[in-house]
């Protein structure tokens, strides 16, 4: 066990080394840096440029060296903990990511909870009662999220909620208590606004969560020993619940590895429809005007976490399921 | 067949074994249906178990209609799909109305005009309840250019001569919104398809090397797929769409789409094949075909695929409905498919703006093909695993 | 006794009342209420002294404007954070600026006099104050010119171009505390309007902040300190850093603009307080500006229409089109505001540019013929593209300036711009393009003649004015495909000269009068779609791009720089007239309408907005020049808390 976590945690450097090779190549690709396209977008709006800062700035971070140059540049300043500077908002990066990170990490906890509670009674009733018209009732509803692109869904839902609750367009809350303390008002305004982000996006991901685990308690309900609990007259739903259900969450633990970073990134499409102050519309932003140091270091952070998510989902994995541990092996 | 009888021992007692002849099959004997289930091969079985899956069998057939109004848009569509009209801008859909005065006429609509309020700048539409305007059936109409080549005029239905027919409205400038949406399934539906292939070839190769020959391959593979799944897509689609040379044809960039697609989905059917194959190459008769001298390709393609091809292919088809909701996605961050070229990614982006949510709302109406495509594709793949599935 | 106390009681109490007033000349001041506070606790000094001794008294007795009440918070939407740098904008506290009727005025300074444009002479207020309170004296003007225009290591490229004619930088001089000049040799006729601008040349900056991150100036040990908390490789880029008046994202440094960001970024709610020592008061002595407060709210630039329908802004026009007209006016009712038509200045709102300069040539050849770009632009139907896409209230015309502006000719708007199908299929026949095939003529080497127009893809408007021009063009035997791409990718390929003809805004000024510069008619920047190669070659001064070849090209370069060496106003608009007269009859570029009306939602509760105005980026500063200092909340809205 002991060599395999250490050989994993080996394997990482070379895996996260390729990752920031690649993440530097994908920002630096479009043609241009982040000056040409701030000068395209101030002359197309007719605006003059004072070509003086710019041409400092781009002294000053090294846009003038060569490519290797910069790369090296970029990532021995993340190992230090510098995450660079934003020429975009004209802060340091962490500063810009700083309050967002909560944000997004709160949406994308709701949303998931909002996930679980939709799909595993829907999940459960589907399994149990196959091909059944509940079945097929409550999975349409579930795979209605899934179909609806979220963008158009998302923009609907703000014109609904504006005009049947008088909600303010966009964002997380009133405009009035951004920046503010946290009072009783600001929550019930978060919460009035917050409902439209998680179900967008709960909705769309209630449908594969529901067909796997349907597929996964179908194949635990033909197992044996299901058989003699109900030979032995357990109580259907303890039968359910107690044995078959917890073994069908299996591949929750196989998913930490990409529950985790979805949490930081969240889903950037709605985020963007709905002007929410998360890291998705942050990154879109950064990535088109080739913001390359607030881009680059956040996709790095976000490499990071999908990898050592996976490492402890297949460690938790293999600490759960003794079936792995014994055959080496995943079970899917 | 006698046998012999006693034997050394005489005071044992002895079997009975008739003489008479003796036909095995006369006892086993299979029913007619009973010997066609056992000599039907995989895919009967899956067409047998499938069939009685109602929803799924009406989703295929749903698909297959879909499909097939592909080929022959141009004859489905009332309208060519860029003719315009500008006097008919925003107009709401017009109904087709049976019966005029209590009399039944057939299918017809009235006349219909705006008047533009020059307060509002807004154009309001009204049916002329005194003109009556006959709908046409396997008529000429707009001209078209059969899948771009073979010029026609034939149509399903037209509008009536010297009036207009806008089954689901028109948008800003004057295009008939059903004609587009019939246009648009032709792009949106064959993206799937052509994405499906490539990502279902590139994850076929990979994870079979991967899952047959196990070991160094078997971790590269594996750093690789964890590579791709750790990017956000986000990134992974802008880069990819810089990539794509502004110089190319539309029908390029739109091959350089699905080509996109396809190579951010092979993942996860790389996975589901790597593990299927590492479980399955220990079994016998693999192991038979080894020693028997066989190649690995010939192992893998022969022997351990068709085990689980079924599988995959009910896979593959949960995938379509991601690639066209892909497509969309990218279609409203501005790096797919643009103007003139018209799917219904295209045209939900042109949906995406308060003054159509508020006030046209039907031009949303493209959402509506979408949804029902991605249902069908769901509940039909879902019908197919089951049906594949040999363990039920 | 008694008689001569009487006699001298009302000489010497005048004589008293003269003193105290005199300090602001002869208007009775009003303390404002919001700040009474802090100058009953001796915070702030009273009205009287924190206005310069004279200021500049607004007269807001015309007939949409009237005098308002201080007070109140106005709620503006902007789409990103950098959008902040509008308010100075907005706020167009210059040194000198356009007046409504587009003359320059002082406004900052109290005076200004310039001989032959050679030499300008500027008088500031005695007695203005930056917004922290210290006095903005020629010393501000000193520190910029000497410790950082011209220090090597802060201006590696020298001073500001505007400010360089010929090669020369001007001669500086302090005259007095309040009195500064500037000499060239050669005229500058572009530095007041530089100063004038909506993005202003800034010629000074406040010393007394910007002198601690200077290191002539600063303590060595808190420089270094500074320098390792920002981050900064060195002073120079510290400094650089912090002194930035126009986004305003350095809270602590001090300005002249009616009201200041004092909220540090990251932020999605940015808080604007009024200055205390802004310069200007109405002549009911109310110190200017009306309102206290400007917040100013970052949402996703799609969503402001929606926003502003819901009435979530008071004054708003940014990111709203024309077609969001409809909307608003739909939500104008519930949602207490007004939505009222402005109108945009940009000589087209649309416009063909082809490319003088494009790599294929043959294509080349083609589009340097004027009978080529004269047949398309008679081949385009404007009245149908203004029906189609503005309900016929825009103005079909030429890409040329506007009725508003003095320059205006109606034979500039109708050149070549007629809907005439039979003349322009006869020069194209002319040109020798006679060979058809399939509805489509061949250029002369047998290719189809397809004309590709690049577009950076961002505007609706423009692909559907192309797709109905593609319709009319198809009528004179040309094909004409869009292809859209990204806005970088976009002006590279033009100006590599790859892209054949591109679609844009016409002129950026369309209101110009004679003394503003004629830089947009000749070949001036390399982003000129028309010529990007030849706008290179002057951009660079002669070290890239190409020497232009086509003689009423070079035409237009001399005039350029004749204008720049005219004596007097008349010499200038006759250079005008001749470049407009070129323009027109070479049909360099093709335009399609302008005057496009531009909806600007209006709290109900705000005053002083006019009616119909100018939306226009320069001269015009969006809101600048009708000065938002001078608009006011009703008391209703005033006393709302926010």
């Amino acid at each position: 066990m002991l060599t395999y976590v250490v050989h994993r945690l080996l394997v990482m450097i070379p895996t996260l080394i390729a990752i920031s090779l690649i993440i530097f190549i994908i920002i630096q690709l479009p043609p241009g840096d982040y000056f040409e396209s701030y000068i395209a977008e101030l002359q197309s709006q007719g605006e003059s440029v004072d070509m003086a800062k710019i041409e400092f700035l781009r002294k000053e971070y090294g846009f003038d060296q060569p490519i290797l140059v910069q790369y090296a540049h970029w990532a021995l300043g993340m190992l230090q903990g510098d995450f660079g500077y934003s020429f975009e908002y004209r802060l340091p990066v962490s500063e810009v990511v700083g309050d967002r990170l909560y944000l997004t990490a709160l949406i994308s906890i709701i949303t998931i909870i909002f996930t679980w509670i939709v799909s595993f009674p829907i999940g459960i009733y589907s399994a149990v009662r196959q091909y059944s018209w509940g079945d097929y009732t409550l999975s349409f509803l579930g795979f209605v999220g899934l179909a609806t692109p979220n963008f158009l869904l998302a923009l609907v839902l703000i014109y609904i909620a504006n005009v049947f609750f008088g909600t303010s367009i966009g964002g997380l809350m009133e405009p009035q208590y951004i920046g503010k303390p946290w009072t009783l008002e600001k929550i019930g305004s978060v919460m009035e606004h917050i409902w439209i982000p998680v179900v967008v996006i709960g909705t769309s991901g209630t449908a594969g969560m529901i067909r796997r685990l349907r597929a996964n308690l179908l194949d635990e309900l033909e197992k044996q020993y299901v058989v003699t609990g109900r030979a032995k007259g357990l109580p259907p739903i303890k039968l359910l619940l107690k044995y078959p259900f917890r073994i069908a969450l299996n591949f929750f633990f196989a998913d930490i590895g990409t529950i985790l970073p979805s949490i930081i990134s969240g889903a950037a499409v709605v985020e963007i429809v709905l002007s929410l102050p998360t890291t998705g519309p942050m990154l879109l932003t950064a990535l088109r005007s080739q913001d390359m140091y607030l881009a680059g270091s956040f996709l790095m952070f976000l490499a990071f976490l999908t990898v050592v998510g996976v490492l402890v989902s297949d460690l938790a994995l293999a600490a759960l399921d003794p079936r792995i541990r014994l055959q080496g092996g995943a079970t899917r | 067949m006698s046998v012999a009888q006693g034997g050394a021992d005489a005071g044992q007692a002895r079997h009975y074994v008739s003489q008479e002849p003796f036909d095995p099959h006369s006892v086993e004997q299979l029913a007619p249906e009973q010997e066609r289930y056992y000599m039907a091969s995989q895919w009967q079985l899956m067409w047998w178990k499938l069939r009685r899956h109602r929803v799924a069998v009406f989703c295929g057939i749903l698909l297959l209609f879909m499909y097939g109004s592909v080929l022959v848009s141009e004859i489905l569509a009332p309208y060519q799909l860029h003719s315009r009209h500008t006097n008919y801008i925003y107009s709401p859909p017009q109904s087709v109305h049976l019966f005029h005065d209590g009399e039944f006429i057939g299918p017809f609509v009235y006349g219909w005009s705006y008047r533009l309020d020059m307060e509002t700048l807004r154009r309001n539409y009204s049916e002329d309840r005194s003109t009556v305007h006959r709908l046409r059936f396997l008529c000429l109409g707009d001209k078209y250019d059969f899948w771009g080549v073979i010029p026609g005029r034939f149509h399903l239905v037209c509008p009536p001569e010297g009036a207009t027919l806008f089954l689901l409205g028109t948008d800003r400038l004057g295009r008939d919104m059903l004609s587009r949406i019939i246009y648009g399934a032709r792009i949106s539906l064959t993206i799937g398809l052509i994405g499906i292939t490539i990502s279902f070839s590139l994850g076929l190769v990979i994870g079979g090397m991967a899952g047959y020959y196990g070991g160094r391959i078997d971790s590269v593979v594996q750093r690789v797929i964890e590579i791709f799944r750790s990017f956000p897509e986000l990134p992974l689609w802008m880069a990819l769409s810089a990539i794509l040379p502004v110089t190319w044809s539309p029908i390029l960039i739109y091959f350089g789409i699905t080509a996109i697609l396809g190579l951010l989905d092979w993942t996860g059917l790389a996975r589901a094949v790597r593990s299927k194959l590492l479980s399955l190459r220990e079994e016998d008769y693999c192991t038979a075909a080894m020693l028997m001298g066989a190649r690995p390709r010939r192992i893998i393609a022969r022997h351990l695929l068709p085990g689980f091809m079924s599988h995959l292919i009910a896979s593959a088809t949960l995938s379509i409905p991601t690639m066209i909701l892909g497509e969309t996605a990218l279609s409203f961050l501005g790096l797919g498919l643009r103007p003139p070229i018209t799917s219904w990614g295209v045209l939900l982006n042109e949906a995406q703006n308060i003054n159509v949510v508020a006030l046209y709302p039907w031009l949303m109406l493209p959402v509506v093909p979408v949804i029902v495509l991605i249902l069908a594709f769901n509940f039909f793949g879902d019908g197919l695993r089951d049906a594949a599935d040999p363990y039920r | 006794m008694r008689l001569l106390g009487r006699v001298l009681f009302l000489p010497i109490a005048l004589l008293v009342l003269l003193s105290v007033a005199g300090r602001a000349s002869a208007i009775d001041l009003v303390e404002t209420p919001s700040l009474a506070a802090r100058v009953a606790t001796g915070e702030l000094p009273p009205v009287a002294e924190r206005l310069p001794e004279t200021p500049l008294v607004v007269d807001l007795d015309g007939p949409e404007q009237s005098l308002g009440e201080p007070g109140g918070t106005l709620k503006i939407l902007m789409g990103r954070q950098k959008d902040i740098r509008m308010m100075t904008v907005y706020g167009y506290a210059r040194l000198v600026g356009y007046d409504r009727n587009l003359n320059i005025v002082p406004d900052i300074l109290e005076s200004y006099e310039q001989q032959g444009l050679r030499r300008f002479t500027f008088h500031l207020r005695k007695g203005h104050r930056w917004s922290d309170g210290q006095p903005f004296t020629a010393e501000d003007f000193r520190y910029f010119w000497e410790d950082v225009a011209n220090n090597e290591e802060l201006s590696p490229f020298g001073p500001p171009k505007t400010m360089v004619v010929d090669g020369e930088a001007p001669r500086f001089e302090v005259l007095d505390k309040y009195t500064v000049r500037y000499t060239w040799t050669n005229p500058n006729p572009y530095f007041l309007p530089a100063l004038a601008g909506a993005r202003p040349l800034y010629i000074y900056m406040p010393a007394h902040y910007m002198k601690q991150f200077h290191v002539r100036y600063a303590d060595p040990d808190k420089l270094a300190r500074l320098i390792e908390e920002t981050h900064t490789r060195n002073w120079a880029g510290l400094h650089h850093r912090m002194d930035e008046q126009y986004r305003q994202d350095n809270v602590d440094m001090p300005n002249l603009q009616p009201w200041r960001n004092v909220t540090p970024s990251p932020a999605e709610r940015y808080v604007f307080e009024r200055n205390p020592y802004f310069h200007k008061v109405d002549s009911a002595g109310h110190q200017l500006p009306y309102i206290d407060r400007v917040i100013v709210n970052i949402a996703d630039s799609s969503l402001i229409p929606a926003k502003a329908g819901f009435g979530e802004s008071d004054l708003q026009a940014r990111y709203i089109r024309f077609d969001h007209y409809t909307f608003l006016k739909r939500g104008a009712k519930q949602n207490d505001f007004d939505v009222r038509l402005w109108h945009t200045a940009r000589g087209a709102q649309i416009a063909l540019y082809p490319n003088l300069n494009a790599a294929d040539p043959v294509w080349r050849d083609v589009l340097r013929d004027v009978r080529f770009r004269r047949a398309l632009s008679l081949a385009i139907d404007r009245e149908l593209i203004n029906q189609v896409l503005y309900f016929g209230l825009a103005r079909p015309s030429a890409n040329t300036v506007l009725p508003k502006s003095p320059l205006f000719e109606p034979a500039y708007r109708d050149a070549w711009a007629e809907f005439d199908l039979e003349t322009a299929n006869r020069l194209l026949d002319d040109m020798g393009l006679t060979d058809w095939s399939g509805g489509i003529r061949r250029l002369p080497d047998g290719r189809r003649l397809q004309v590709i127009v690049d577009t950076a893809g961002e505007s609706t408007e423009e692909s559907d004015a192309l797709e109905l021009i593609k319709s009319d063009w198809r009528r004179i035997g040309v094909e004409l495909f869009t292809k859209p791409s990204q806005r970088e990718v976009f002006r590279n390929r033009v100006f590599a000269g790859s892209a054949i003809m591109s679609v844009w805004t016409g002129l950026e000024n369309g209101v110009p009068t004679a003394d503003m510069a004629p830089i947009e008619l000749a070949p001036t920047a390399q982003d000129q779609l028309e010529w990007p190669k030849w706008g290179e070659y002057y951009q660079t001064e002669h070290a890239s791009g190409e020497a232009p070849d086509m003689p009423e090209v070079q035409r237009l370069v001399e005039l350029n720089r004749a204008w720049r060496y005219a004596d007097s106003t008349d010499e200038r608009r006759d250079i005008w007239h001749k470049m407009l007269a070129i323009h027109a009859d070479q049909v360099f570029t093709i335009g399609v309408v302008n005057g496009v009306p531009q909806p600007v939602v209006v709290s109900r509760a705000l005053r002083n907005v006019p009616e119909d105005g100018l939306y226009n980026w320069d001269p015009g500063a969006y809101f600048g020049i009708y000065h938002p200092d001078t608009f006011w909340l009703t008391a209703a809205r005033r006393e709302a808390v926010e």
